[in-house]
């Protein structure tokens, strides 16, 4: 019983990651429709913004996070400004090797800066918990999921309430009338990318607390990012974060399934990836645009 | 408006350009090319690199004495590399790629059991020697291949040292919990351990893996937890060796020791994890604490010349990946030497009939082309430096156990 507890705990806990990755992904695919493969990269800079400023001025990843954001924002805004604007009407193949030629480079130069060593951000806090009824709780990742909801919430309101927030929703409803509307719509989807890259730059951020950095350690969160995308429902903020929540927690659980059939072991924790899929599946049989999807018209 | 898209696509290729790894060979007559693939970037870009450093450092050696003596003529080396983006299958293409349009000599093994068994296949196909490394797991060598050869221990001994440690020490080590990645290697490093536990009477209390690229080990952690173990051994390479020490501070899991099959070794084990790396053992094919002495010339003859020079040239003490990777090349100079030929065949039997001490060991292979001959050392992070300190022959400091808590170390 503990152990399923403790399940359910890293299970959240590693979701709440996983939403924050998926969010900047999700808006630039379900707004721009463009399926960014450079999302792994952000995330990857993202991370060393925050070991630079840890190593070399003692700042606090939580305190770097504002400083993630707008670094990877510009670098977002610019790259869809002066770039992938280039190739927003192309067929969908010109932007996916766009961005995967964006992502290998991106990967590259980080090499060159970083080297291929791996490095870690270690506070003083790094691996301190408590344990409630049988649980422990990491108090790094704690404050990571709470980070990850504020920012959720954050988007959400923004995106609902702000001027700028209702003509990213209006263009991705219907790009024609927005612009009758006077939406320049180069401009918000600029900014659109910018938040993106700005998401998965404070995605890098949360993860650098837990997860060591070198430069291509951003592939499998995008790989993860893809499925909680498609799990929860494209483009909307609350389909990323209940997205996100399922595959932490399906991961999580599927580590304690046990079987053994005749002299076949099978054991969860090698296949959580493969569960995770199952469980992607299977929501797309039944809800084919994601559990908070919303049939567009 | 039509131009846009090419003009993208003209920006990929340019890309793609800048980043590609290409380095020229001048592939003339006097020139003795090997070929490797190695993981420049990807999730095994750390052990790669240091893949390259030890060929490398081998490289410059014998071009600044001479290049290698070969039937009586002198030829210079020069290995060309291509990145296999740490992907099983870029490194089989990238060794066809090295044989049919480079025409290269011979191979160099790639970092990884993984990419080590699809470059096998291809070698054996050409029929081009390969020496390798870094790829441990017997796998590669259960298949009848004759063109591969690995200079290094094979797999299944890679943790049994630590459990030795841990079991002849008070209180005596009595049960163990494995966590390994699902690579092969790592699953036969994993099954190893297992069978040294039972065979000596320990309980193996956990024994499970995980997906390779695993970026959340924490139920994996919670489940070692709850079996407490007096070991815990992780099978598997840097990220996840980090990933699931962290996990085991976070979740309070507290063993008396702490082994891994690969990380502890690097300087990036100490330098991410600070203190919480002190106490750690790590299995290793070598450090410069192993005191053999060359019976043939042409190298440095002990591991501490060879670690003082390497170390003058890259800035950081050699670890195990550079030193079987040097060691990988010395299997073919003194192949080379006895076949008298570049002839790919005679170098294949010179290499099956190898018989040499160096600086890393001894090199011989069995009749699968493995090097059993060797042993293996155990490594234990002391005070943030990597100190040998198994077998006690070669021991350069005391065994510090049991591990204190965490927050004490």
């Amino acid at each position: 019983m503990h152990l399923l507890a403790q399940d359910l705990v890293n299970g959240i806990l590693a979701g709440g990651i996983l939403a924050v990755v998926a969010l900047g992904f999700s808006l630039v695919w379900g707004i721009m429709n463009i399926i960014n493969l450079a999302h792994g990269a952000f995330v990857m800079l993202g991370a060393y913004v925050t070991w630079q400023l840890f190593s070399s001025f003692h700042v606090d990843p939580f305190l770097s996070l504002p400083v993630s954001f707008a670094v990877l924002f510009t670098l977002g805004y610019l790259i869809q400004r002066f770039l992938i604007n280039w190739v927003a009407r192309a067929p969908v193949l010109t932007t996916f090797l766009l961005t995967f030629g964006l992502s290998l480079l991106v990967v590259n130069v980080a090499l060159l800066i970083w080297t291929g060593d791996t490095k870690g951000v270690t506070t003083a806090y790094s691996g301190t918990n408590f344990t409630v009824a049988g649980v422990t709780v990491p108090w790094a990742k704690l404050y990571t999921l709470l980070a990850a909801l504020l920012i959720t919430g954050v988007m959400q309101l923004w995106l609902t309430r702000s001027k700028t927030g209702r003509a990213i929703r209006a263009t991705a409803m219907d790009i024609g009338a927005a612009q009758l509307s006077g939406v320049r719509v180069a401009h918000i989807y600029a900014i659109v990318f910018g938040l993106g890259a700005g998401l998965a730059g404070v995605a890098g951020t949360l993860i650098s607390l837990s997860y060591s950095l070198n430069p291509s350690m951003g592939q499998p969160f995008l790989i993860k990012a893809f499925v909680v995308c498609v799990l929860g429902g494209l483009g909307s903020v609350e389909g990323a974060l209940v997205g996100g929540l399922t595959y932490g927690i399906v991961e999580a659980f599927a580590s304690q399934i046990d079987v053994t059939i005749g002299t076949q072991h099978i054991s969860g924790t090698g296949l959580q990836d493969a569960v995770a899929l199952v469980v992607l599946l299977i929501v797309l049989i039944v809800r084919p645009r994601g559990i908070m999807g919303r049939a567009t018209a | 408006m039509k131009l846009r898209p090419m003009a993208a696509l003209g920006l990929v290729a340019l890309c793609a350009a800048l980043t590609a790894p290409s380095v020229p060979v001048a592939a003339a007559g006097d020139t003795i090319v090997f070929g490797s693939a190695v993981s420049l970037t990807g999730s095994l870009t750390k052990e790669g690199h240091l893949t390259q450093e030890g060929y490398d450092f081998w490289k410059s050696y014998v071009n600044a004495h001479g290049g290698l003596k070969v039937g009586g003529k002198s030829y210079k080396v020069d290995i060309k590399y291509y990145d296999d983006e740490s992907k099983a299958a870029t490194a089989a293409s990238l060794a066809e790629r090295l044989i049919d349009q480079d025409h290269v000599n011979f191979i160099l093994g790639p970092y990884g059991s993984g990419t080590a068994f699809t470059v096998a296949q291809m070698v054996e196909r050409k029929k081009i020697p390969m020496v390798e490394g870094n790829g441990a797991a017997e796998k590669i060598f259960s298949q009848g291949f004759k063109y591969t050869f690995a200079v290094l221990s094979p797999a299944p001994r890679y943790l049994e040292g630590i459990l030795d440690v841990a079991h002849s020490q008070k209180p005596a080590a009595q049960s163990v919990a494995i966590t390994a990645a699902s690579d092969p290697f790592s699953q036969e490093v994993a099954a190893g351990a297992a069978a040294w536990a039972t065979a000596h009477g320990m309980k193996v209390v956990y024994n499970n893996k995980y997906p390779e690229n695993a970026t959340d080990v924490s139920s994996i952690v919670s489940a070692v937890k709850a079996a407490n173990p007096d070991v815990i051994l992780n099978a598997g390479h840097l990220q996840d060796a980090l990933l699931v020490h962290k996990g085991l501070k976070e979740q309070n899991v507290q063993a008396r020791a702490y082994g891994y099959s690969v990380g502890p070794d690097t300087p990036d084990f100490t330098g991410s994890l600070g203190k919480d790396a002190n106490f750690v053992f790590g299995g290793a094919q070598w450090s410069d604490a192993v005191k053999y002495r060359a019976d043939r010339p042409g190298f440095y003859a002990t591991a501490k010349e060879y670690a003082k020079a390497f170390d003058a040239v890259y800035h950081h003490r050699p670890d195990y990946h550079d030193a079987e990777s040097t060691a990988t090349c010395l299997a073919f100079q003194y192949a080379l030497q006895d076949a008298g030929s570049l002839d790919p065949d005679k170098v294949r039997d010179a290499l099956a009939k190898l018989d040499v001490t160096t600086f890393y060991g001894i090199l011989k292979f069995d009749s699968r082309g493995m090097n059993v001959y060797k042993p293996m050392v155990t490594n234990q992070i002391q005070n943030g430096k990597l100190v040998t300190v198994w077998p006690r022959g070669l021991a350069e400091a005391k065994v510090e156990y049991p591990t204190p808590p965490w927050g004490q170390r």
